[in-house]
């Protein structure tokens, strides 16, 4: 390694600095320690004037690495760093020394020890800047075609806008038709539009669509590589076909739950059916006029919830009733997340068939209604129907037997008339959630890529993050990611688009620079940095760790836990590290 | 993990007048939360002791125990490391695996004398600019009821 | 065509799309009526359900389009004129004067030191002060500081006490001309005031407060320091209720949609209040509790579990204050026992109804595009082309088109949405 030649420049930051912390002083003291040829005071180094005097102090002193002592790296760093490059240097000889968020400003009534630390800080600073090298920012290449996993509005539509875009996609989609979920249902709320209306069009998009590559039937088997370079297999009947991708949205779309055998008697009496069933038997003009119709929320769904009670609100018999019925109550089946879309989707099915029938009884027993955004327009609509909305509690569920002339008896406690009440109808529909299907976890598995808690796929970061996976260049779209209507589904694959074709249009993605090393020489190939590394960015290949630079995001777990500390950061090595920690207390 | 136990007033004089001596305090910070705190308690124009010395590494799960141990070794009376809340690690789960090793750190610590107080582990978000400056100020107070380092090597100059 | 793009609104869907649309190549003028961007998320204490600090996964986004290379913000700035078409849309945008030079201002905060107007602060919604010289929030960017001239006494003080001569209250309003291919609407929400909800005391009774002004309270860089005190004592309360729906799902008074992320927000602001003080009694009055979608009804769970947040189904009828002790007392049937009960607590929080922007119809009138009926931007098609205004090559994203789901991660979707329908028009010239 070179010889540092270490240039310090402190700033006075008018009197943000200047004003506590005696620069000068700490200008004067810089030039005392070893390695620095060269030390100044800036009134604001981050002015024009203050990177020009940067640019010729190194130019004239053949300076070979930078310490900036001002305010927090996190404003200026980069305007420095690309100031060293303009100097001719590599922008990581560059180290900031924050002598305002961390000093002047915390200790403005002690300008002595101010003073003390700053040169400190500075000390700590040009110990580092010792051992800094130069560092690469590497870029691998992004094939420019991306593989759509799903053939359903959302793969559809997500396949659409990048073609639209110019990138060659491969869609693959495993049953013989396309259209996924949304072909099976009737209508579609608010509008009671026809599914083809919305399905159709979008099939159409993708098919006419010539950057579009659609392969149906067809079951995917393999996925390796990393961002930007993807190798996918997949049986296509017999056919085996490889492909290399840049990108992958995956869209593998959700199942509709199906309650286990005897739940509201589900299974047992074959007038007890599901929502989809009910659109399907609507959609084929399967149901007869019925005089009654009921339907129950949240079957399946919010499993494990709980609730609180004042008992002494109550009436006794009530209280003993709620009391034995939660102590008794057995484990739910189903899932304990709210399908957030079954409140309009029953609705929906409830304005259909009074639509049809204006003199059939409708009634909906629910918990919450959760008809959220302009929906509560729906909602009323209904209302102004007589469609009957019955409130229940989940732990006093309605109970279903059968009863005379081929009808059903659903007995409730309706909390809000605070009656029990009983129904006789022709039909008992189950409102059921929107759940993840088993493949999905060989799926995850393929991909690399965790499900969530509730089972389906994960998110990057649930808030700002919502359509990358953890692994970059993989994105999801649609119900793969949770219960999602139409235009929610729509805006999904839409903005999976936005994100894969950012990595595609640049072609090259540059990666992060100060990822993790591994001499090969010391590993023992024991796996601790592939177990710990979230990002996978390292396998044990041959006995010996191989990083995929690609993913290393630079955190450093893998270099402080690897046994043999065969692992050196980039850029945070041990040795930078233990200069700064040593240099503190130098004097 | 400890943790400050009572929030002092922030109208507290920075030093201690009946100091005997003046600790010294290394603390481990991670880029995107706990040194964005610090500089919060700056941005705040938050006052506390100037006893602190600070060292930024990208995550706290990059802390190595060994510089703890260099650090006292050296002579620096207190080491605090900080990093992001639990769940909230930029790097998923870093601050996980610090809290790990720093607690079979600890143990090591205990069985060779160190003072509990002397070496603690907290967890600071970017928004917790007064937290940073409570906490100096609570281990800058502890560490120096404990006093000086017993434990850095003979030939290291004491401040 | 033009490969450019003009966001206006730089909350978090803003700020998204502007990056999205950035990272494609697409030069992104992000247009921001306040001085700094950040919007409402900005002024969030944490986020559900995952109670991430909001400002700290703001921050590095905030910096990441100030930093862009490809976006050009423009704060304290507003869209005056709007012509053309898809591909080729000529904007007028006037810069208003700061009063303060951007590049020479360093963000001190010497000069507010010295001001000496104090206001209350827009961006803690009125519960705290700033002067007539300001920074809206600590992590403002631009770091710039502006002049309220409106309030500003022209004392001249701010002026002689800046180091880098800053100040210049001659500034002029510039116009600038920008030839852009699309536009991206985003500009966001306003909370709904209940001052009509007269049974409910707003702005009479102190500690009858809205929930954004609960989460300015919460935050550790509000004006209280992230302490719960209440207004007219500075206590922290024991017992606080929190009423739903105040202005939403009405008929009578404010609006008749639902505003979709109410009983979520309550949810996390009672458990945070409970996180602040374990032995408080923390009531969500509600009608139905909507906490759907992705975590809600594992996180409401969690909340009455683990931190005992206790829920009543009922809309109270009115609250009445002791004028001596300024402590609330709730007046309510609990629809589940059908019993009429009353409540005393210390604080009262509105979940208000978020509405549209104030300025939101002007501005369609500016863009030529739809408005309903409260204020919100028109999808084309709601369904299947629900971030598509009726003008080709102007979207929208966030909650300017509507509640739809609402919170964070919708808005983040629309504005990647939106970015791609831009891009299919801008790369493709698809319209």
């Amino acid at each position: 390694m070179e010889e540092p030649r270490i240039g310090v420049f402190v700033c006075h930051c008018g009197i943000n600095i200047g004003g506590v912390v005696n620069v000068p002083e700490v200008v004067e003291y810089a030039k005392t320690l070893p390695n620095v040829p060269w030390a100044e005071g800036n009134l604001y180094t981050c002015s024009e004037a203050g990177l020009s005097s940067i640019k010729d102090a190194v130019k004239k002193n053949g300076l070979n690495r930078v310490v900036v002592a001002s305010c927090t790296p996190r404003t200026h760093e980069p305007l420095f760093r690309s100031t060293c490059e303009e100097a001719g240097l590599n922008k990581y000889l560059f180290e900031m020394a924050n002598i305002r968020e961390q000093c002047s400003w915390v200790h403005s009534h002690e300008p002595e020890e101010a003073t003390t630390k700053a040169k400190d800080i500075v000390r700590m600073a040009v110990a580092r800047a010792r051992w800094l090298e130069p560092q690469d920012e590497p870029e691998v290449d992004v094939t420019d075609s991306a593989m759509v996993i799903g053939g359903g509005i959302s793969g559809l539509m997500a396949a659409a806008s990048l073609a639209t875009q110019g990138f060659k996609v491969h869609l693959v989609e495993k049953e013989p038709q396309l259209g996924g979920i949304t072909r099976r249902l009737g209508k579609i709320y608010p509008t009671l539009q026809d599914s083809s209306e919305i399905v159709d069009p979008i099939i159409k998009a993708a098919t006419s669509n010539e950057n579009i590559q659609i392969y149906t039937s067809a079951t995917l088997k393999d996925v390796s590589g990393y961002v930007g370079n993807f190798k996918v297999a997949f049986k296509k009947g017999t056919e085996d076909v490889k492909l290399d991708v840049g990108t992958i949205v995956l869209a593998s779309g959700a199942l509709n739950y199906e309650p286990p055998k005897g739940s509201f008697q589900y299974g047992v009496l074959d007038k007890v059916v599901t929502q989809l069933h009910l659109e399907e038997m609507l959609a084929q003009g399967k149901l007869a006029e019925p005089e009654r119709v009921l339907m129950i929320q949240c079957v399946g769904s919010r499993t494990g919830e709980v609730w609180t009670y004042e008992l002494s609100d109550m009436t006794q018999s009530f209280a003993a009733r709620l009391l034995s019925k939660i102590l008794g109550a057995k484990k739910e089946e189903g899932w304990p997340y709210c399908s957030k879309i079954c409140c309009m989707n029953a609705i929906k099915n409830a304005i259909r068939i009074k639509e049809l029938w204006p003199k059939a009884h409708v009634d909906i027993l629910f918990s919450d209604l959760r008809t959220y955004k302009e929906y509560e327009d729906f909602y009323r609509k209904a209302r102004a129907m007589e469609v009957k909305f019955i409130r229940y509690i989940r732990e006093i569920p309605p109970e279903i037997t059968e009863a005379p002339d081929k009808k059903l008896k659903v007995a409730v406690y309706d909390t809000l008339a605070g009656v029990e009440t009983e129904f006789l109808c022709d039909l008992v529909v189950l409102s059921t959630p929107l759940c993840p299907s088993k493949e999905d976890v060989m799926l995850a598995r393929m991909l690399k890529v965790p499900l969530g808690p509730d089972g389906f796929f994960m998110e990057a970061h649930p808030k700002l993050r919502p359509v990358d996976c953890q692994s970059d260049g993989i994105f999801i779209a649609g119900t793969a990611c949770g219960p999602r209507d139409i235009p929610e589904s729509i805006i999904s694959a839409k903005a999976a688009a936005a994100r894969a074709s950012i990595l595609m249009a640049n072609k090259k993605l540059k990666t992060e620079a100060l990822t993790a090393d591994v001499n090969t020489d010391l590993c023992i190939g024991c796996g601790l940095c592939e177990e710990l590394c979230p990002y996978g960015a390292h396998k044990i290949e041959g006995g010996k760790s191989k990083t995929i630079a690609a993913l290393c995001r630079g955190c450093g777990v893998c270099g402080a836990d690897c046994p043999r500390h065969a692992i050196t950061m980039r850029h945070y090595s041990d040795r930078q590290i233990l200069a700064q920690v040593e240099a503190m207390m130098a004097k | 993990m400890s943790e400050i136990q009572s929030i002092p007033s922030a109208g507290d004089t920075a030093r201690d007048e009946s100091a005997s001596f003046d600790p010294r305090i290394l603390v481990f910070t991670c880029n995107w939360c706990s040194y964005a705190g610090a500089d919060l308690a700056g941005t705040s124009r938050l006052q506390y002791p100037a006893n602190a010395r600070i060292i930024r590494t990208m995550c706290s799960g990059r802390i190595d125990p060994a510089f703890v141990l260099e650090a006292l070794r050296d002579g620096a009376d207190g080491v605090l490391v900080t990093g992001c809340h639990p769940g909230d690690c930029h790097y998923v789960k870093g601050n996980f695996r610090a809290e790990k090793r720093f607690n079979f750190l600890k143990m090591a610590l205990k069985q060779l004398g160190v003072e509990e107080d002397r070496v603690r582990l907290a967890w600071i978000s970017a928004g917790e600019g007064e937290k940073f400056s409570l906490l100096v100020r609570d281990m800058t107070n502890k560490v120096r009821e404990l006093g000086p380092n017993p434990f850095k090597a003979p030939n290291i100059k004491s401040t | 065509m033009e490969k450019s793009a003009l966001v206006i609104g730089a909350g978090i869907a803003g700020i998204q799309a502007s990056l999205d649309l950035a990272n494609r190549g697409v030069k992104t003028y992000l247009v921001e009526k306040s001085p700094s961007i950040g919007g409402r998320m900005a002024q969030l204490d944490k986020t559900f359900p995952t109670m991430d600090c909001s400002i700290c996964i703001l921050a590095p986004k905030m910096i990441e389009c100030f930093r862009h290379p490809n976006i050009e913000l423009l704060t304290y700035s507003e869209v005056k004129e709007v012509h053309g078409s898809a591909g080729d849309f000529t904007v007028k945008v006037v810069k208003k004067p700061r009063y303060v030079q951007a590049d020479k201002c360093v963000g001190c905060g010497t000069c507010a030191d010295h001001c000496p107007v104090e206001l209350p602060n827009e961006f803690d919604s009125g519960m705290g002060i700033r002067k007539a010289i300001y920074l809206p929030f600590p992590q403002a960017v631009p770091r710039v500081y502006t002049v309220d001239k409106d309030h500003c006494l022209d004392c001249g003080l701010c002026k002689s006490v800046c180091n880098a001569q800053a100040v210049d209250l001659e500034q002029q309003p510039v116009e600038l001309e920008l030839h852009v291919g699309g536009i991206v609407v985003a500009t966001g929400f306003d909370v709904y005031e209940p001052l009509r909800i007269t049974s409910y005391g707003y702005g009479r009774y102190k500690n009858v407060i809205t929930a954004m002004q609960l989460e300015r309270l919460l935050s550790a860089s509000g004006p209280t320091g992230g302490r719960i005190m209440r207004p007219s004592d500075g206590r922290i309360p024991r017992t606080v209720a929190f009423l739903q729906c105040v202005g939403s799902r009405d008929q009578r008074f404010g609006y008749p949609y639902c505003s979709s992320i109410c009983c979520k927000y309550a949810v996390k602001d009672a458990v945070l209040i409970k996180e602040h003080r374990p032995d408080s009694e923390v009531y969500i009055f509600y009608i139905d509790l909507r906490v759907f979608g992705k975590g809600f009804q594992e996180f409401a769970n969690r909340a009455k579990k683990e931190f005992g947040v206790k829920f009543v189904r009922s809309s109270p009828g009115e609250i009445r204050e002791d004028t001596e002790t300024k402590d609330l007392t709730l007046w309510y049937e609990d629809t589940l026992t059908r019993t009429v009960k009353s409540l005393k607590v210390d604080l009262v929080v509105l979940s208000a109804a978020l509405m549209p922007r104030s300025d939101s119809v002007e501005l369609a009138r500016i863009l030529g595009i739809d408005t309903d009926r409260f204020g919100f931007l028109v999808a084309s098609d709601s369904l299947r082309h629900p971030v598509d205004t009726q003008v080709p090559g102007i979207v929208g994203c966030g909650y300017c088109l509507g509640p739809r789901t609402g919170d964070i991660p919708d808005s983040v979707m629309q504005a990647g949405a939106a970015a791609a329908r831009l891009s299919e028009i801008l790369m493709a010239g698809s319209v």
